[in-house]
């Protein structure tokens, strides 16, 4: 069974609990938990292994003020320090080496425009340390999902450039075209490789 | 076994497969004089050469063990590629659990900010110079 953190309706990370635990917790069904293996914070509605809190009668919970179920918590920058990650929680994926990497690799490949996707990557990477030192681990989970999106972006695109290049060199082969013909057709711009 | 996992493993058995054939045409042809080898969009469309320009004579040069001949192709790959090899291994082979100093050195924020200006410039510096 998983152990969750939620984010209290004051904006506050409590945690962990285990899924019995959290039934004496105030949770609503909109209320962001987060586990282990997560991406990112998911309503507590939309965690299958949480359904039975909400299976009990729905009068379970005490009456909210108002302006308290009204406030969303407030996760993104406005976490104070402090408030943040609990020392046992570990800092999210930083993708740094995979982003970098993303960035490097197309020079080898002649295709040097995706090299903006892993700098995209690389600055969403780059602040997903800083956000978890300073405690803001939802903003640090963020923009290592950020990070993630834009380097495996990077990564299937080179793939298919060079599964691209390689099917292209073997339909030639296959066809057998002369090489002094395709040079003339290819180097017709009078440029190197 | 987890969605990250499965991720690696597919992308890691895709790029080994495609690295040995890559690795083959690579010492097998010279890209200066085959016309099989893809060609630099950016050269194509600016006339500029772009930073990776010339990285592909280089590899061949390097697997024909001529370090003197991939450096006047490629100055940037000759440094590149032990680069990408150490991200490699401390990436993908747990190399950052056993060096995480040398992960947070070479691969920390700082590490890619130097990186990417230091392959903007060798890019400007070659078409100056």
């Amino acid at each position: 069974m998983n152990r969750y953190f939620y984010i209290d309706s004051e904006g506050k990370q409590k945690g962990t609990f285990s899924p019995e635990e959290l039934k004496s917790e105030n949770i609503k069904k909109d209320t962001l938990v987060w586990t282990q293996g997560m991406n990112e914070w998911m309503r507590a509605s939309d965690v299958a292994e949480l359904d039975i809190i909400f299976a009990e009668s729905t009068g379970y919970y005490p009456p909210q003020p108002a302006a308290q179920s009204a406030a969303q918590p407030a996760f993104s920058s406005a976490q104070p320090a402090g408030y943040g990650a609990p020392q046992q929680q570990p800092m999210p994926k930083s993708w740094l080496i995979e982003s970098i990497l993303a960035t490097v690799l197309p020079f080898l490949l002649c295709s040097s425009i995706f090299s903006l996707l892993g700098i995209i990557g690389i600055v969403h990477a780059s602040k997903v340390e800083s956000l978890y030192i300073r405690g803001d681990y939802a903003g640090s989970l963020e923009a290592s999902s950020q990070a993630g999106k834009w380097t495996k972006i990077a990564m299937w695109i080179g793939i298919a450039w060079v599964v691209l290049w390689i099917v292209v060199v073997v339909l030639i082969i296959a066809f057998g075209v002369s090489m002094a013909n395709i040079g003339d057709i290819l180097n017709g711009s009078g440029y190197e490789i | 076994m987890d969605r990250d996992t499965r991720f690696k493993l597919l992308i890691g058995a895709a790029i080994s497969l495609m690295l040995v054939a890559v690795v083959f045409m690579f010492y097998t042809f010279d890209p200066g004089d085959m016309p099989l080898f893809p060609k630099c969009p950016f050269l194509l469309v600016t006339g500029y050469e772009c930073p990776g320009c010339g990285s592909q004579r280089a590899v061949h040069d390097l697997l024909h063990l001529d370090l003197k001949g991939a450096f006047s192709q490629n100055a940037l790959i000759l440094f590149l590629i032990p680069y990408i090899l150490l991200g490699i291994y401390l990436g993908f082979f747990n190399g950052k659990h056993h060096f995480p100093r040398l992960e947070k050195l070479f691969f920390g924020k700082w590490a890619a900010i130097i990186v990417v200006s230091g392959i903007i410039i060798y890019g400007v510096l070659r078409n100056v110079v």
